[in-house]
């Protein structure tokens, strides 16, 4: 059986995403034994347009990143978005809150018009994307779990459920009985409840699970004294190009 | 069972001696909120009057959270060989109910199957329960689990000058012989712990009607309006499941390292409330809505294994009302079938 060619390209990001493929330290090298990594932006000089899988981080924000993931997605059959940005926009996305004119303006002043900057989107309005490695920073295990899956031809297993899930298996104690408000409840698992195991409320950089209760969310941060604002700032930390609406059913 | 007691200065070195010749699981204060059940190295560390604890102690020693059952090797041939991890440890502290939880367990994991990773920790588990204060949500004396009968080795019970001790097994007595010194309970002893078990009971301020629930319960299954109510703010997140010491439902996964060589089974916890836990091969699913969920898990506690093995999958503990962040509240809900029905 000959080594799949991964390539891992860095789009618009902070570049996290690569760094913690560089830090599976452990596994790095049974890896680089499974794969034949032929770019890696981060990490290599080398670089060839030969590669069956890709995995990519960062969202688009600029019509170079729009041709760029085009190209990718003319040549890899598997794609992989890794992380945040690529998986739903992520933190970028906070720039169409404020219009891109508007934003271009705060950020560069006079000379906005220098600058190629469009709305941010993830990579999936633009390409198919087969699997996404959710979280900011994702979970260097789940990439490596993925890897591996599409290596012996068997669905990775991303969780569909909460936080909280995690959370119990870990033994925390809940947040909200130490007074800090959480996106566990709707957000969805696989960081291993990094933040609330550290007393720290989720913010749900993993995206929504697929049926979450929004409803029940709202009401729950209101008792806890968030306003709606507050709420709506919450949700659109890391979700701001992915509309969160509350469903009129319960179900 | 035998009765003994034995005096507040002795009880302490006792504790000491079992703390330094024994791997020693006790409760401990965890932050402002729970206690939780850790190794103990030195007195000091342990807490017995503690209310609550989010996970049940003996489910998370007997049955973690995760735990790999076989491990396996691919080469030209397959090498598969179990792995049972287990050591003799002493569960200190636990108190009635989750006990009787924990007695359910050993009923589930020996009775269609033996599990054997389950049965090895529960021989080397030496049981010794104390009572601990309920918390506002506990119903243990509905569903008869306030005092344990059986599952322990030696339940020390604290009245004012001295402590009152069951010894239900041989392996307690020895314990007891060998650390400690003790008296045999004479009448006034039994006088001052009936006077203790009738306070104790007092405590526990929750009543559930539990005994109108079999019958009612199919008049309302089918009530979809109820369930909707129920269910409406429920997240599907499992935390009533995961915090139960009675729920034992457990997923198993396939581990194989990069090198292709080595891998595990593992089994982690699962939960009847989460959405795939009812998908099947082909995308069916059995139980799409939280609403199904939320009632198949009320039959579940309540009158599957009351038919199977004569009692209830639930000791009236609380945690799952504590948990659950959209305060769906068991209690509430078995009070309120029986007058849904009477309307």
């Amino acid at each position: 059986m000959s080594k799949p060619k991964v390539g891992i390209f860095g789009i618009t990001g902070c570049g996290g995403c690569q760094l913690e493929i560089l830090n599976l330290e452990d596994q790095l090298l049974d890896l680089v034994n499974a794969v034949e990594i032929v770019h890696f932006t981060e990490a290599i000089t080398e670089h060839s347009d030969n590669y069956e899988i890709a995995l990519v981080e960062g969202s688009i924000t600029t019509e170079h990143d729009v041709e760029r993931i085009k190209k990718i997605g003319d040549i890899a059959k598997i794609i992989v978005a890794v992380g945040s940005c690529a998986v739903s926009g992520g933190l970028n996305c906070l720039k169409n809150l404020y219009g891109v004119e508007r934003a271009k303006e705060l950020v560069y002043g006079d000379k906005k018009d220098w600058i190629d900057s469009i709305e941010v989107k993830p990579i999936d309005e633009y390409i198919r994307v087969d699997y996404y490695a959710r979280g900011c920073p994702p979970n260097r295990l789940e990439i490596v779990d993925i890897i591996r899956s599409l290596i012996i031809g068997r669905k990775p297993e991303i969780p569909n459920y909460p936080v909280c899930v995690e959370c119990k298996r870990n033994g925390n104690t809940c947040v909200y009985d130490i007074g800090i408000t959480c996106l566990g409840p709707v957000t969805r698992a696989g960081c291993n409840s990094r933040c609330p195991s550290s007393a720290t409320g989720c913010e749900g950089c993993r995206g929504l699970i697929d049926d979450p209760n929004i409803n029940a969310q709202k009401d729950l941060l209101a008792e806890n004294g968030l306003t709606v604002e507050d709420i709506i700032n919450q949700f659109n930390l890391y979700n701001a190009c992915k509309k969160v609406e509350a469903k009129e059913s319960s179900k | 069972m035998l009765y003994k007691v034995m005096g507040r200065d002795v009880f302490k070195d006792f504790v000491k001696s079992l703390i330094s010749n024994y791997e020693f699981i006790g409760p401990k204060r965890k932050d402002k909120a729970v206690h939780d059940f850790v190794p103990i190295k030195d007195i000091s560390e342990l807490d017995i009057n503690y209310k609550r604890t989010t996970i049940p102690p003996a489910k998370k020693i007997l049955f973690p959270p995760d735990e790999k059952l076989v491990a396996y090797e691919v080469n030209e041939k397959i090498k598969v060989r179990p792995v049972v991890e287990s050591s003799e440890k002493v569960l200190f502290g636990i108190n009635a109910w989750d006990i009787n939880g924990m007695n359910f367990l050993d009923r589930f994991f020996v009775t269609d199957f033996v599990d054997e990773n389950y049965l090895e920790r529960r021989k080397k588990l030496i049981v010794i329960g104390m009572d601990s204060e309920p918390t506002e949500t506990n119903f243990s004396p509905s569903m008869d689990s306030e005092y344990a009968k059986d599952g322990f080795d030696l339940y020390i019970t604290e009245l004012k000058d001295r402590y009152f001790i069951r010894i239900n097994t041989a392996r307690g007595d020895e314990i007891l012989k060998k650390y400690s010194v003790t008296e045999n309970a004479l009448v006034k002893d039994f006088k001052d712990y009936n006077n203790y078990m009738d306070n104790y009971r007092k405590k526990f301020k929750l009543d559930v009607n539990i005994k109108d629930f079999y019958d009612n319960f199919e008049l309302i299954y089918d009530d979809d309006e109820f369930w909707e109510k129920v269910a409406k703010n429920c997240y599907s997140c499992g935390s009533c499941n995961l915090a139960c010491p009675t729920c034992f439902c457990f997923n198993v996964k396939d581990d194989i390292e990069l090198n292709l060589k080595d891998g595990n089974k593992t089994r982690e916890w699962d939960s009847c409330m989460l959405p795939e836990y009812g998908l099947v091969a082909g995308g069916h699913n059995f139980r799409p809505d939280k609403e199904n969920r939320l009632k198949q898990r009320y039959r579940c506690k309540l009158k599957t294994f009351l038919d199977k093995f004569g009692r209830y999958a639930c000791v009236g503990c609380g945690r799952c009302i504590e948990v659950c962040l959209a305060k769906i509240n068991i209690a509430d809900n078995i009070n309120s079938i029986k007058k849904e029905v009477s309307v």
